[in-house]
């Protein structure tokens, strides 16, 4: 297969092209009790779960899309649907302008898929014997395979242990291999499902670097899940944020933490040990004079609190900086969980009045 | 239509060639796996044929079978097992296993149809192989021992039914296999269990069975098909020469059944996507 | 008291979630039970071909081979011991079972016996009482070998265990994949257990070489004690020579492949 000119193509063509896309699984409801046991067998209780809700979704070519969401929100389904793993129960999944499922052989010679907890190595077989298989079954052409090899080689490191048996790799070293092998045929677009899960902070750095380099120098496309979001951050230009199956955000970071809150930290230091009140700031912690406050900046000014401060301490330093974005989203995560438990609250009180109406069923794909 | 088969035919060489390297790879790795290997596929082989040999030493036969009779029907029965072995490893036989453990996927990012992964796969020429040298010293010493007349005719109907049997083995695994796609994890075993029953009835004589349960064994459990029926034709036991092509009839049949199951259970792989995952017995 | 229950209710938990495992999911899992009952079929039909009109074959009559037959087959799980440890093992996950307030052995033969009872309910069960509809007599040859066949049974359990045991730890200690011992322990165990044909119906002398065997006394023995063809206490006594030297055997072997034990496999 050529490889593409990715000069003669404009830079903001759309690659992926989700539009109402809904996907629901079954899932059966097993009781803890013993004398449960033949009810469930022969009556079981079934829940479905809508795990993408007519979601529309479009990246265009050369970006590195964040996709993230709280456990269960529909990340892996998603990155399922893209991979051509699974069709969708409604709408469409458009990669390249093909159908992932209908067009699954063809198409999948355009993408890269790594998932975080599996790895396409062969267990007891080395690194350059799995690599050699790639090669073979993927039909890549030996000089293409030589380019890349040197390639994927030198900037994740894989000399060391390139010929050592997969079985005896360390996780980061398993990692890196299968980020190296998912990209040997030079794919398009790369789809990474929590590809830093396990990870050292070396290693991880290290794998981050790496997608970088291979955006800016290749164009390639990545969608990136993962709970890891000072990486999501440290990588992806923009950030797609999915709750309950629909998109709850799609922007960059800086939108985001100005979309849901302004959160920063705020660090004094006092010649007092005891940490000054301040009304509208959180104390996280405090020793030997150093108090670390977090707050809303668009609720409360930096100013108002130093003259809090200043009231009630001698104030020797202050520092100042944004909110961990680790601390933004779980922020987030948490103000879900509160709206979706009230939601529910509201939702029982109205059952017992009225029927809501139900959602749309999907039609098949 | 000719240039595609041609196409086709010249990928399968060139998989089954990497495979090949690559199961030499992993069984030469060092000599205690390579000696292990041998000897124990050696005990394993011979302890399946052991219990019906000793049993017609004993009895001078099984039922109308005579003693040579049923050293030919174990040959073939091993034989018929014996050539699937080298294109049926990595649990590309026991297709439930892959099916329910979720590992379906690893074939579905391959660029290439999932027949072909299936039929490439699982090549092992040299760990796969063991099977072949006793189903063949059986058949030639029973062969001997009956004083067969071997014509090229009733060599190519003798692999012919092999054939046939080896395929029958195949698409039964498959047919039951498939219900793994409906149900993972309950139906994980089920080819285990399924090929298991085969393996421990393959190398008995069925005469004698009553109408009901022989039927069955010659249609939803093909253990029938797998030696006994076969041999009644090429040793002479059926009068009528047509029996020779019953066997590859049923293979045809069945295979038709269990490609259909599996492509049923792909639209529905499709759909639902498996939420298990174990990495287990995956190029293991 | 409560203190004395407390293993025991351990042991219980355990075996009743084995049990439960199962259940809950798809029935598809029964199939297996119909293909077991399509061998035990086939297998009744074979031994009325070989030996209808031979009278009494070393001390077996037909009666008495089918029996052992159908026993043997509704007693199966008991005849040829499986744990989970030979999956633990190839999941890499023994090295968490340390973890529990456990004994392994215990752990692992709770897992076991709760298993068994769905088998025992849905399979064995059922085929004992449709016994006759076989024309295949499912009682002992007499009450007190319906006794010892129980003792017998346990001590079998006991011997299989060991057994179990002692294979996971040559592979591990062979450095060799769990199921490729067990492949090659499964196919020697059909024969030499005489689970499949009893030893009296193999040429004289190979079946009197398999009765001293270990792999004897877990089917062989009391299949033979419940059929009333075999000298029941000899093969108790057997099976508690068994059972001593085989355990003996396995704790050695487990305690010096126990480190190798917790990272193998995974």
């Amino acid at each position: 297969m050529p490889v593409p000119d990715r000069s003669a193509i404009s830079a903001s063509d759309t690659v992926v092209e989700l539009t109402g896309v809904w996907k629901r699984y079954r899932q059966k409801q097993r009781s803890a009790q013993l004398r449960e046991v033949v009810r469930t067998m022969l009556r079981p209780t079934v829940r479905t779960i809508e795990a993408l809700r007519g979601i529309d979704l479009q990246v265009q070519r050369g970006e590195i899309v964040a996709y993230a969401g709280p456990n269960g929100a529909g990340k892996s389904t998603t990155v399922k649907l893209l991979s051509g793993l699974l069709a969708p129960d409604a709408g469409s999944v458009r990669v390249f302008g093909l159908d992932p499922v209908r067009d699954r052989v063809r198409y999948v010679r355009r993408i890269g898929v790594v998932f975080g907890q599996r790895t396409e190595l062969w267990w007891d077989h080395s690194i350059a014997a799995s690599y050699e298989w790639k090669r073979v079954v993927w039909d890549v052409p030996r000089d293409r395979y030589e380019r890349m090899l040197g390639f994927v080689k030198e900037l994740l490191g894989l000399d060391e242990f390139f010929h050592t048996t997969a079985r005896e790799l360390s996780l980061g070293q398993k990692m890196r291999a299968d980020l190296g092998m998912a990209l040997l045929h030079e794919p398009e677009i790369l789809f990474l499902d929590e590809p830093t899960l396990g990870l050292d902070v070396l290693a991880k750095r290290q794998m981050l670097q790496f997608v970088k380099d291979l955006n800016r120098e290749r164009q390639v496309t990545v969608m990136v899940t993962s709970h890891d979001m000072s990486d999501l951050e440290q990588l992806a230009g923009r950030i797609v944020m999915i709750h309950h199956g629909n998109i709850a955000f799609d922007g960059d970071f800086d939108q985001l933490r100005r979309a849901f809150s302004d959160r920063r930290r705020l660090l004094i230091e006092t010649a007092e040990a005891t940490a000054p009140r301040l009304a509208g700031a959180d104390l996280l912690h405090s020793a030997a004079g150093r108090h670390e406050y977090v707050f809303d900046a668009s609720e409360v000014k930096i100013a108002a609190l130093l003259e809090q401060a200043a009231a009630q301490a001698q104030v020797l330093d202050v520092e100042t900086h944004r909110a961990d974005i680790d601390d933004v989203i779980a922020d987030i995560y948490l103000r879900w969980q509160h709206d979706g438990k009230a939601q529910a609250l509201a939702t029982d009180a109205q059952s017992s009045q009225a029927q809501p109406a139900a959602p749309p069923a999907p039609t098949d794909a | 239509m000719a240039n595609g088969l041609a196409r086709a035919l010249l990928r399968i060489l060139q998989l089954w060639r990497l495979y090949g390297a690559m199961d030499v790879i992993w069984i030469a790795r060092d000599a205690k796996t390579f000696i292990t290997w041998y000897i124990t596929d050696i005990v394993v082989n011979g302890a399946a044929v052991t219990a019906t040999l000793l049993l017609a030493e004993r009895f001078s036969g099984i039922g109308p079978w005579a003693k040579s009779q049923v050293l030919f029907l174990l040959g073939y029965a091993v034989l018929a097992s014996g050539l699937l072995d080298p294109f049926c490893n990595y649990n590309v036989k026991y297709v439930s296993r892959r099916l329910g453990r979720g590992q379906l996927d690893h074939t579905l990012i391959q660029p290439q149809p999932i027949w072909m992964a299936l039929l490439t796969e699982g090549f092992s020429p040299l760990s796969g192989t063991a099977a072949l040298l006793p189903g063949l010293v059986l058949l030639v010493w029973a062969t001997h021992a009956l004083h067969l007349s071997v014509t090229p005719a009733w060599i190519a109907a003798l692999l012919l039914n092999l054939l046939a049997s080896a395929i029958i083995i195949l698409a039964f695994s498959y047919l039951w296999g498939s219900l793994a796609f409906w149900a993972p994890r309950s139906a994980e075993e089920i080819s285990s269990s399924a090929l298991r029953t085969l393996d421990q009835l393959k190398s008995f004589p069925l005469d004698g069975l009553g109408l009901g349960l022989l039927g069955g064994l010659l249609t939803v459990l093909p253990v029938g098909f797998v030696a006994w029926y076969p041999c009644r034709a090429l040793l002479g036991i059926e009068q009528s020469a047509y029996q020779l092509f019953t066997t590859p009839i049923a293979a045809a049949i069945i295979s038709a059944a269990a490609i259909l199951a599996f492509r049923g259970g792909l639209k529905q792989y499709a759909r639902t996507g498996s939420q298990r995952y174990l990495s287990f017995g995956h190029r293991r | 008291m409560a203190t004395m229950l407390a293993p025991l209710r351990r042991y219980t938990k355990t075996a009743a979630m084995a049990a439960t495992s199962y259940v809950g999911d798809s029935p598809l899992f029964l199939a297996d039970y119909l293909l077991r009952l399509v061998r035990v079929l086939v297998l009744l039909s074979i031994w009325r071909t070989i030996l209808t009109g031979r009278g009494t074959v070393s001390g077996m009559t037909l009666g008495a081979v089918l029996t052992y037959t159908l026993i043997g087959e509704a007693f199966a799980e008991q005849l040829s011991v499986r744990t989970e440890l030979g999956n633990a093992l190839w999941e890499g996950s023994v090295a968490t079972r340390f973890l529990q307030p456990m004994s392994m052995v215990g752990q692992f033969a709770s897992d076991m016996i709760g298993r068994w009872c769905f088998g025992l309910c849905a399979f064995s069960l059922p085929l004992l009482l449709l016994s006759r509809l076989l024309d295949v007599s499912p009682q002992p040859a007499s009450p007190a070998a319906g006794g010892w066949f129980i003792l017998s049974l346990i001590l079998g359990t006991s011997v299989g265990l060991a057994l179990e045991f002692i294979f996971a730890s040559l592979a591990v200690a062979l450095e060799q994949p769990i199921w490729f011992i067990d492949y090659v322990r499964r196919a020697v165990t059909t024969l030499l257990s005489g689970a499949l044909v009893p030893f009296a119906l193999l040429p004289e002398g190979i079946g009197v070489v398999f009765t001293w065997l270990p792999f004897a006394s877990t089917a062989s023995a009391p299949l033979r004690i419940y059929t009333g063809t075999g000298d029941a206490v000899r093969l108790l006594l057997v099976q508690v020579g068994w059972s001593i030297l085989l355990w003996a055997l396995a704790r050695w072997l487990w305690q010096v492949s126990r480190e190798k034990l917790v990272g193998f496999g995974g």
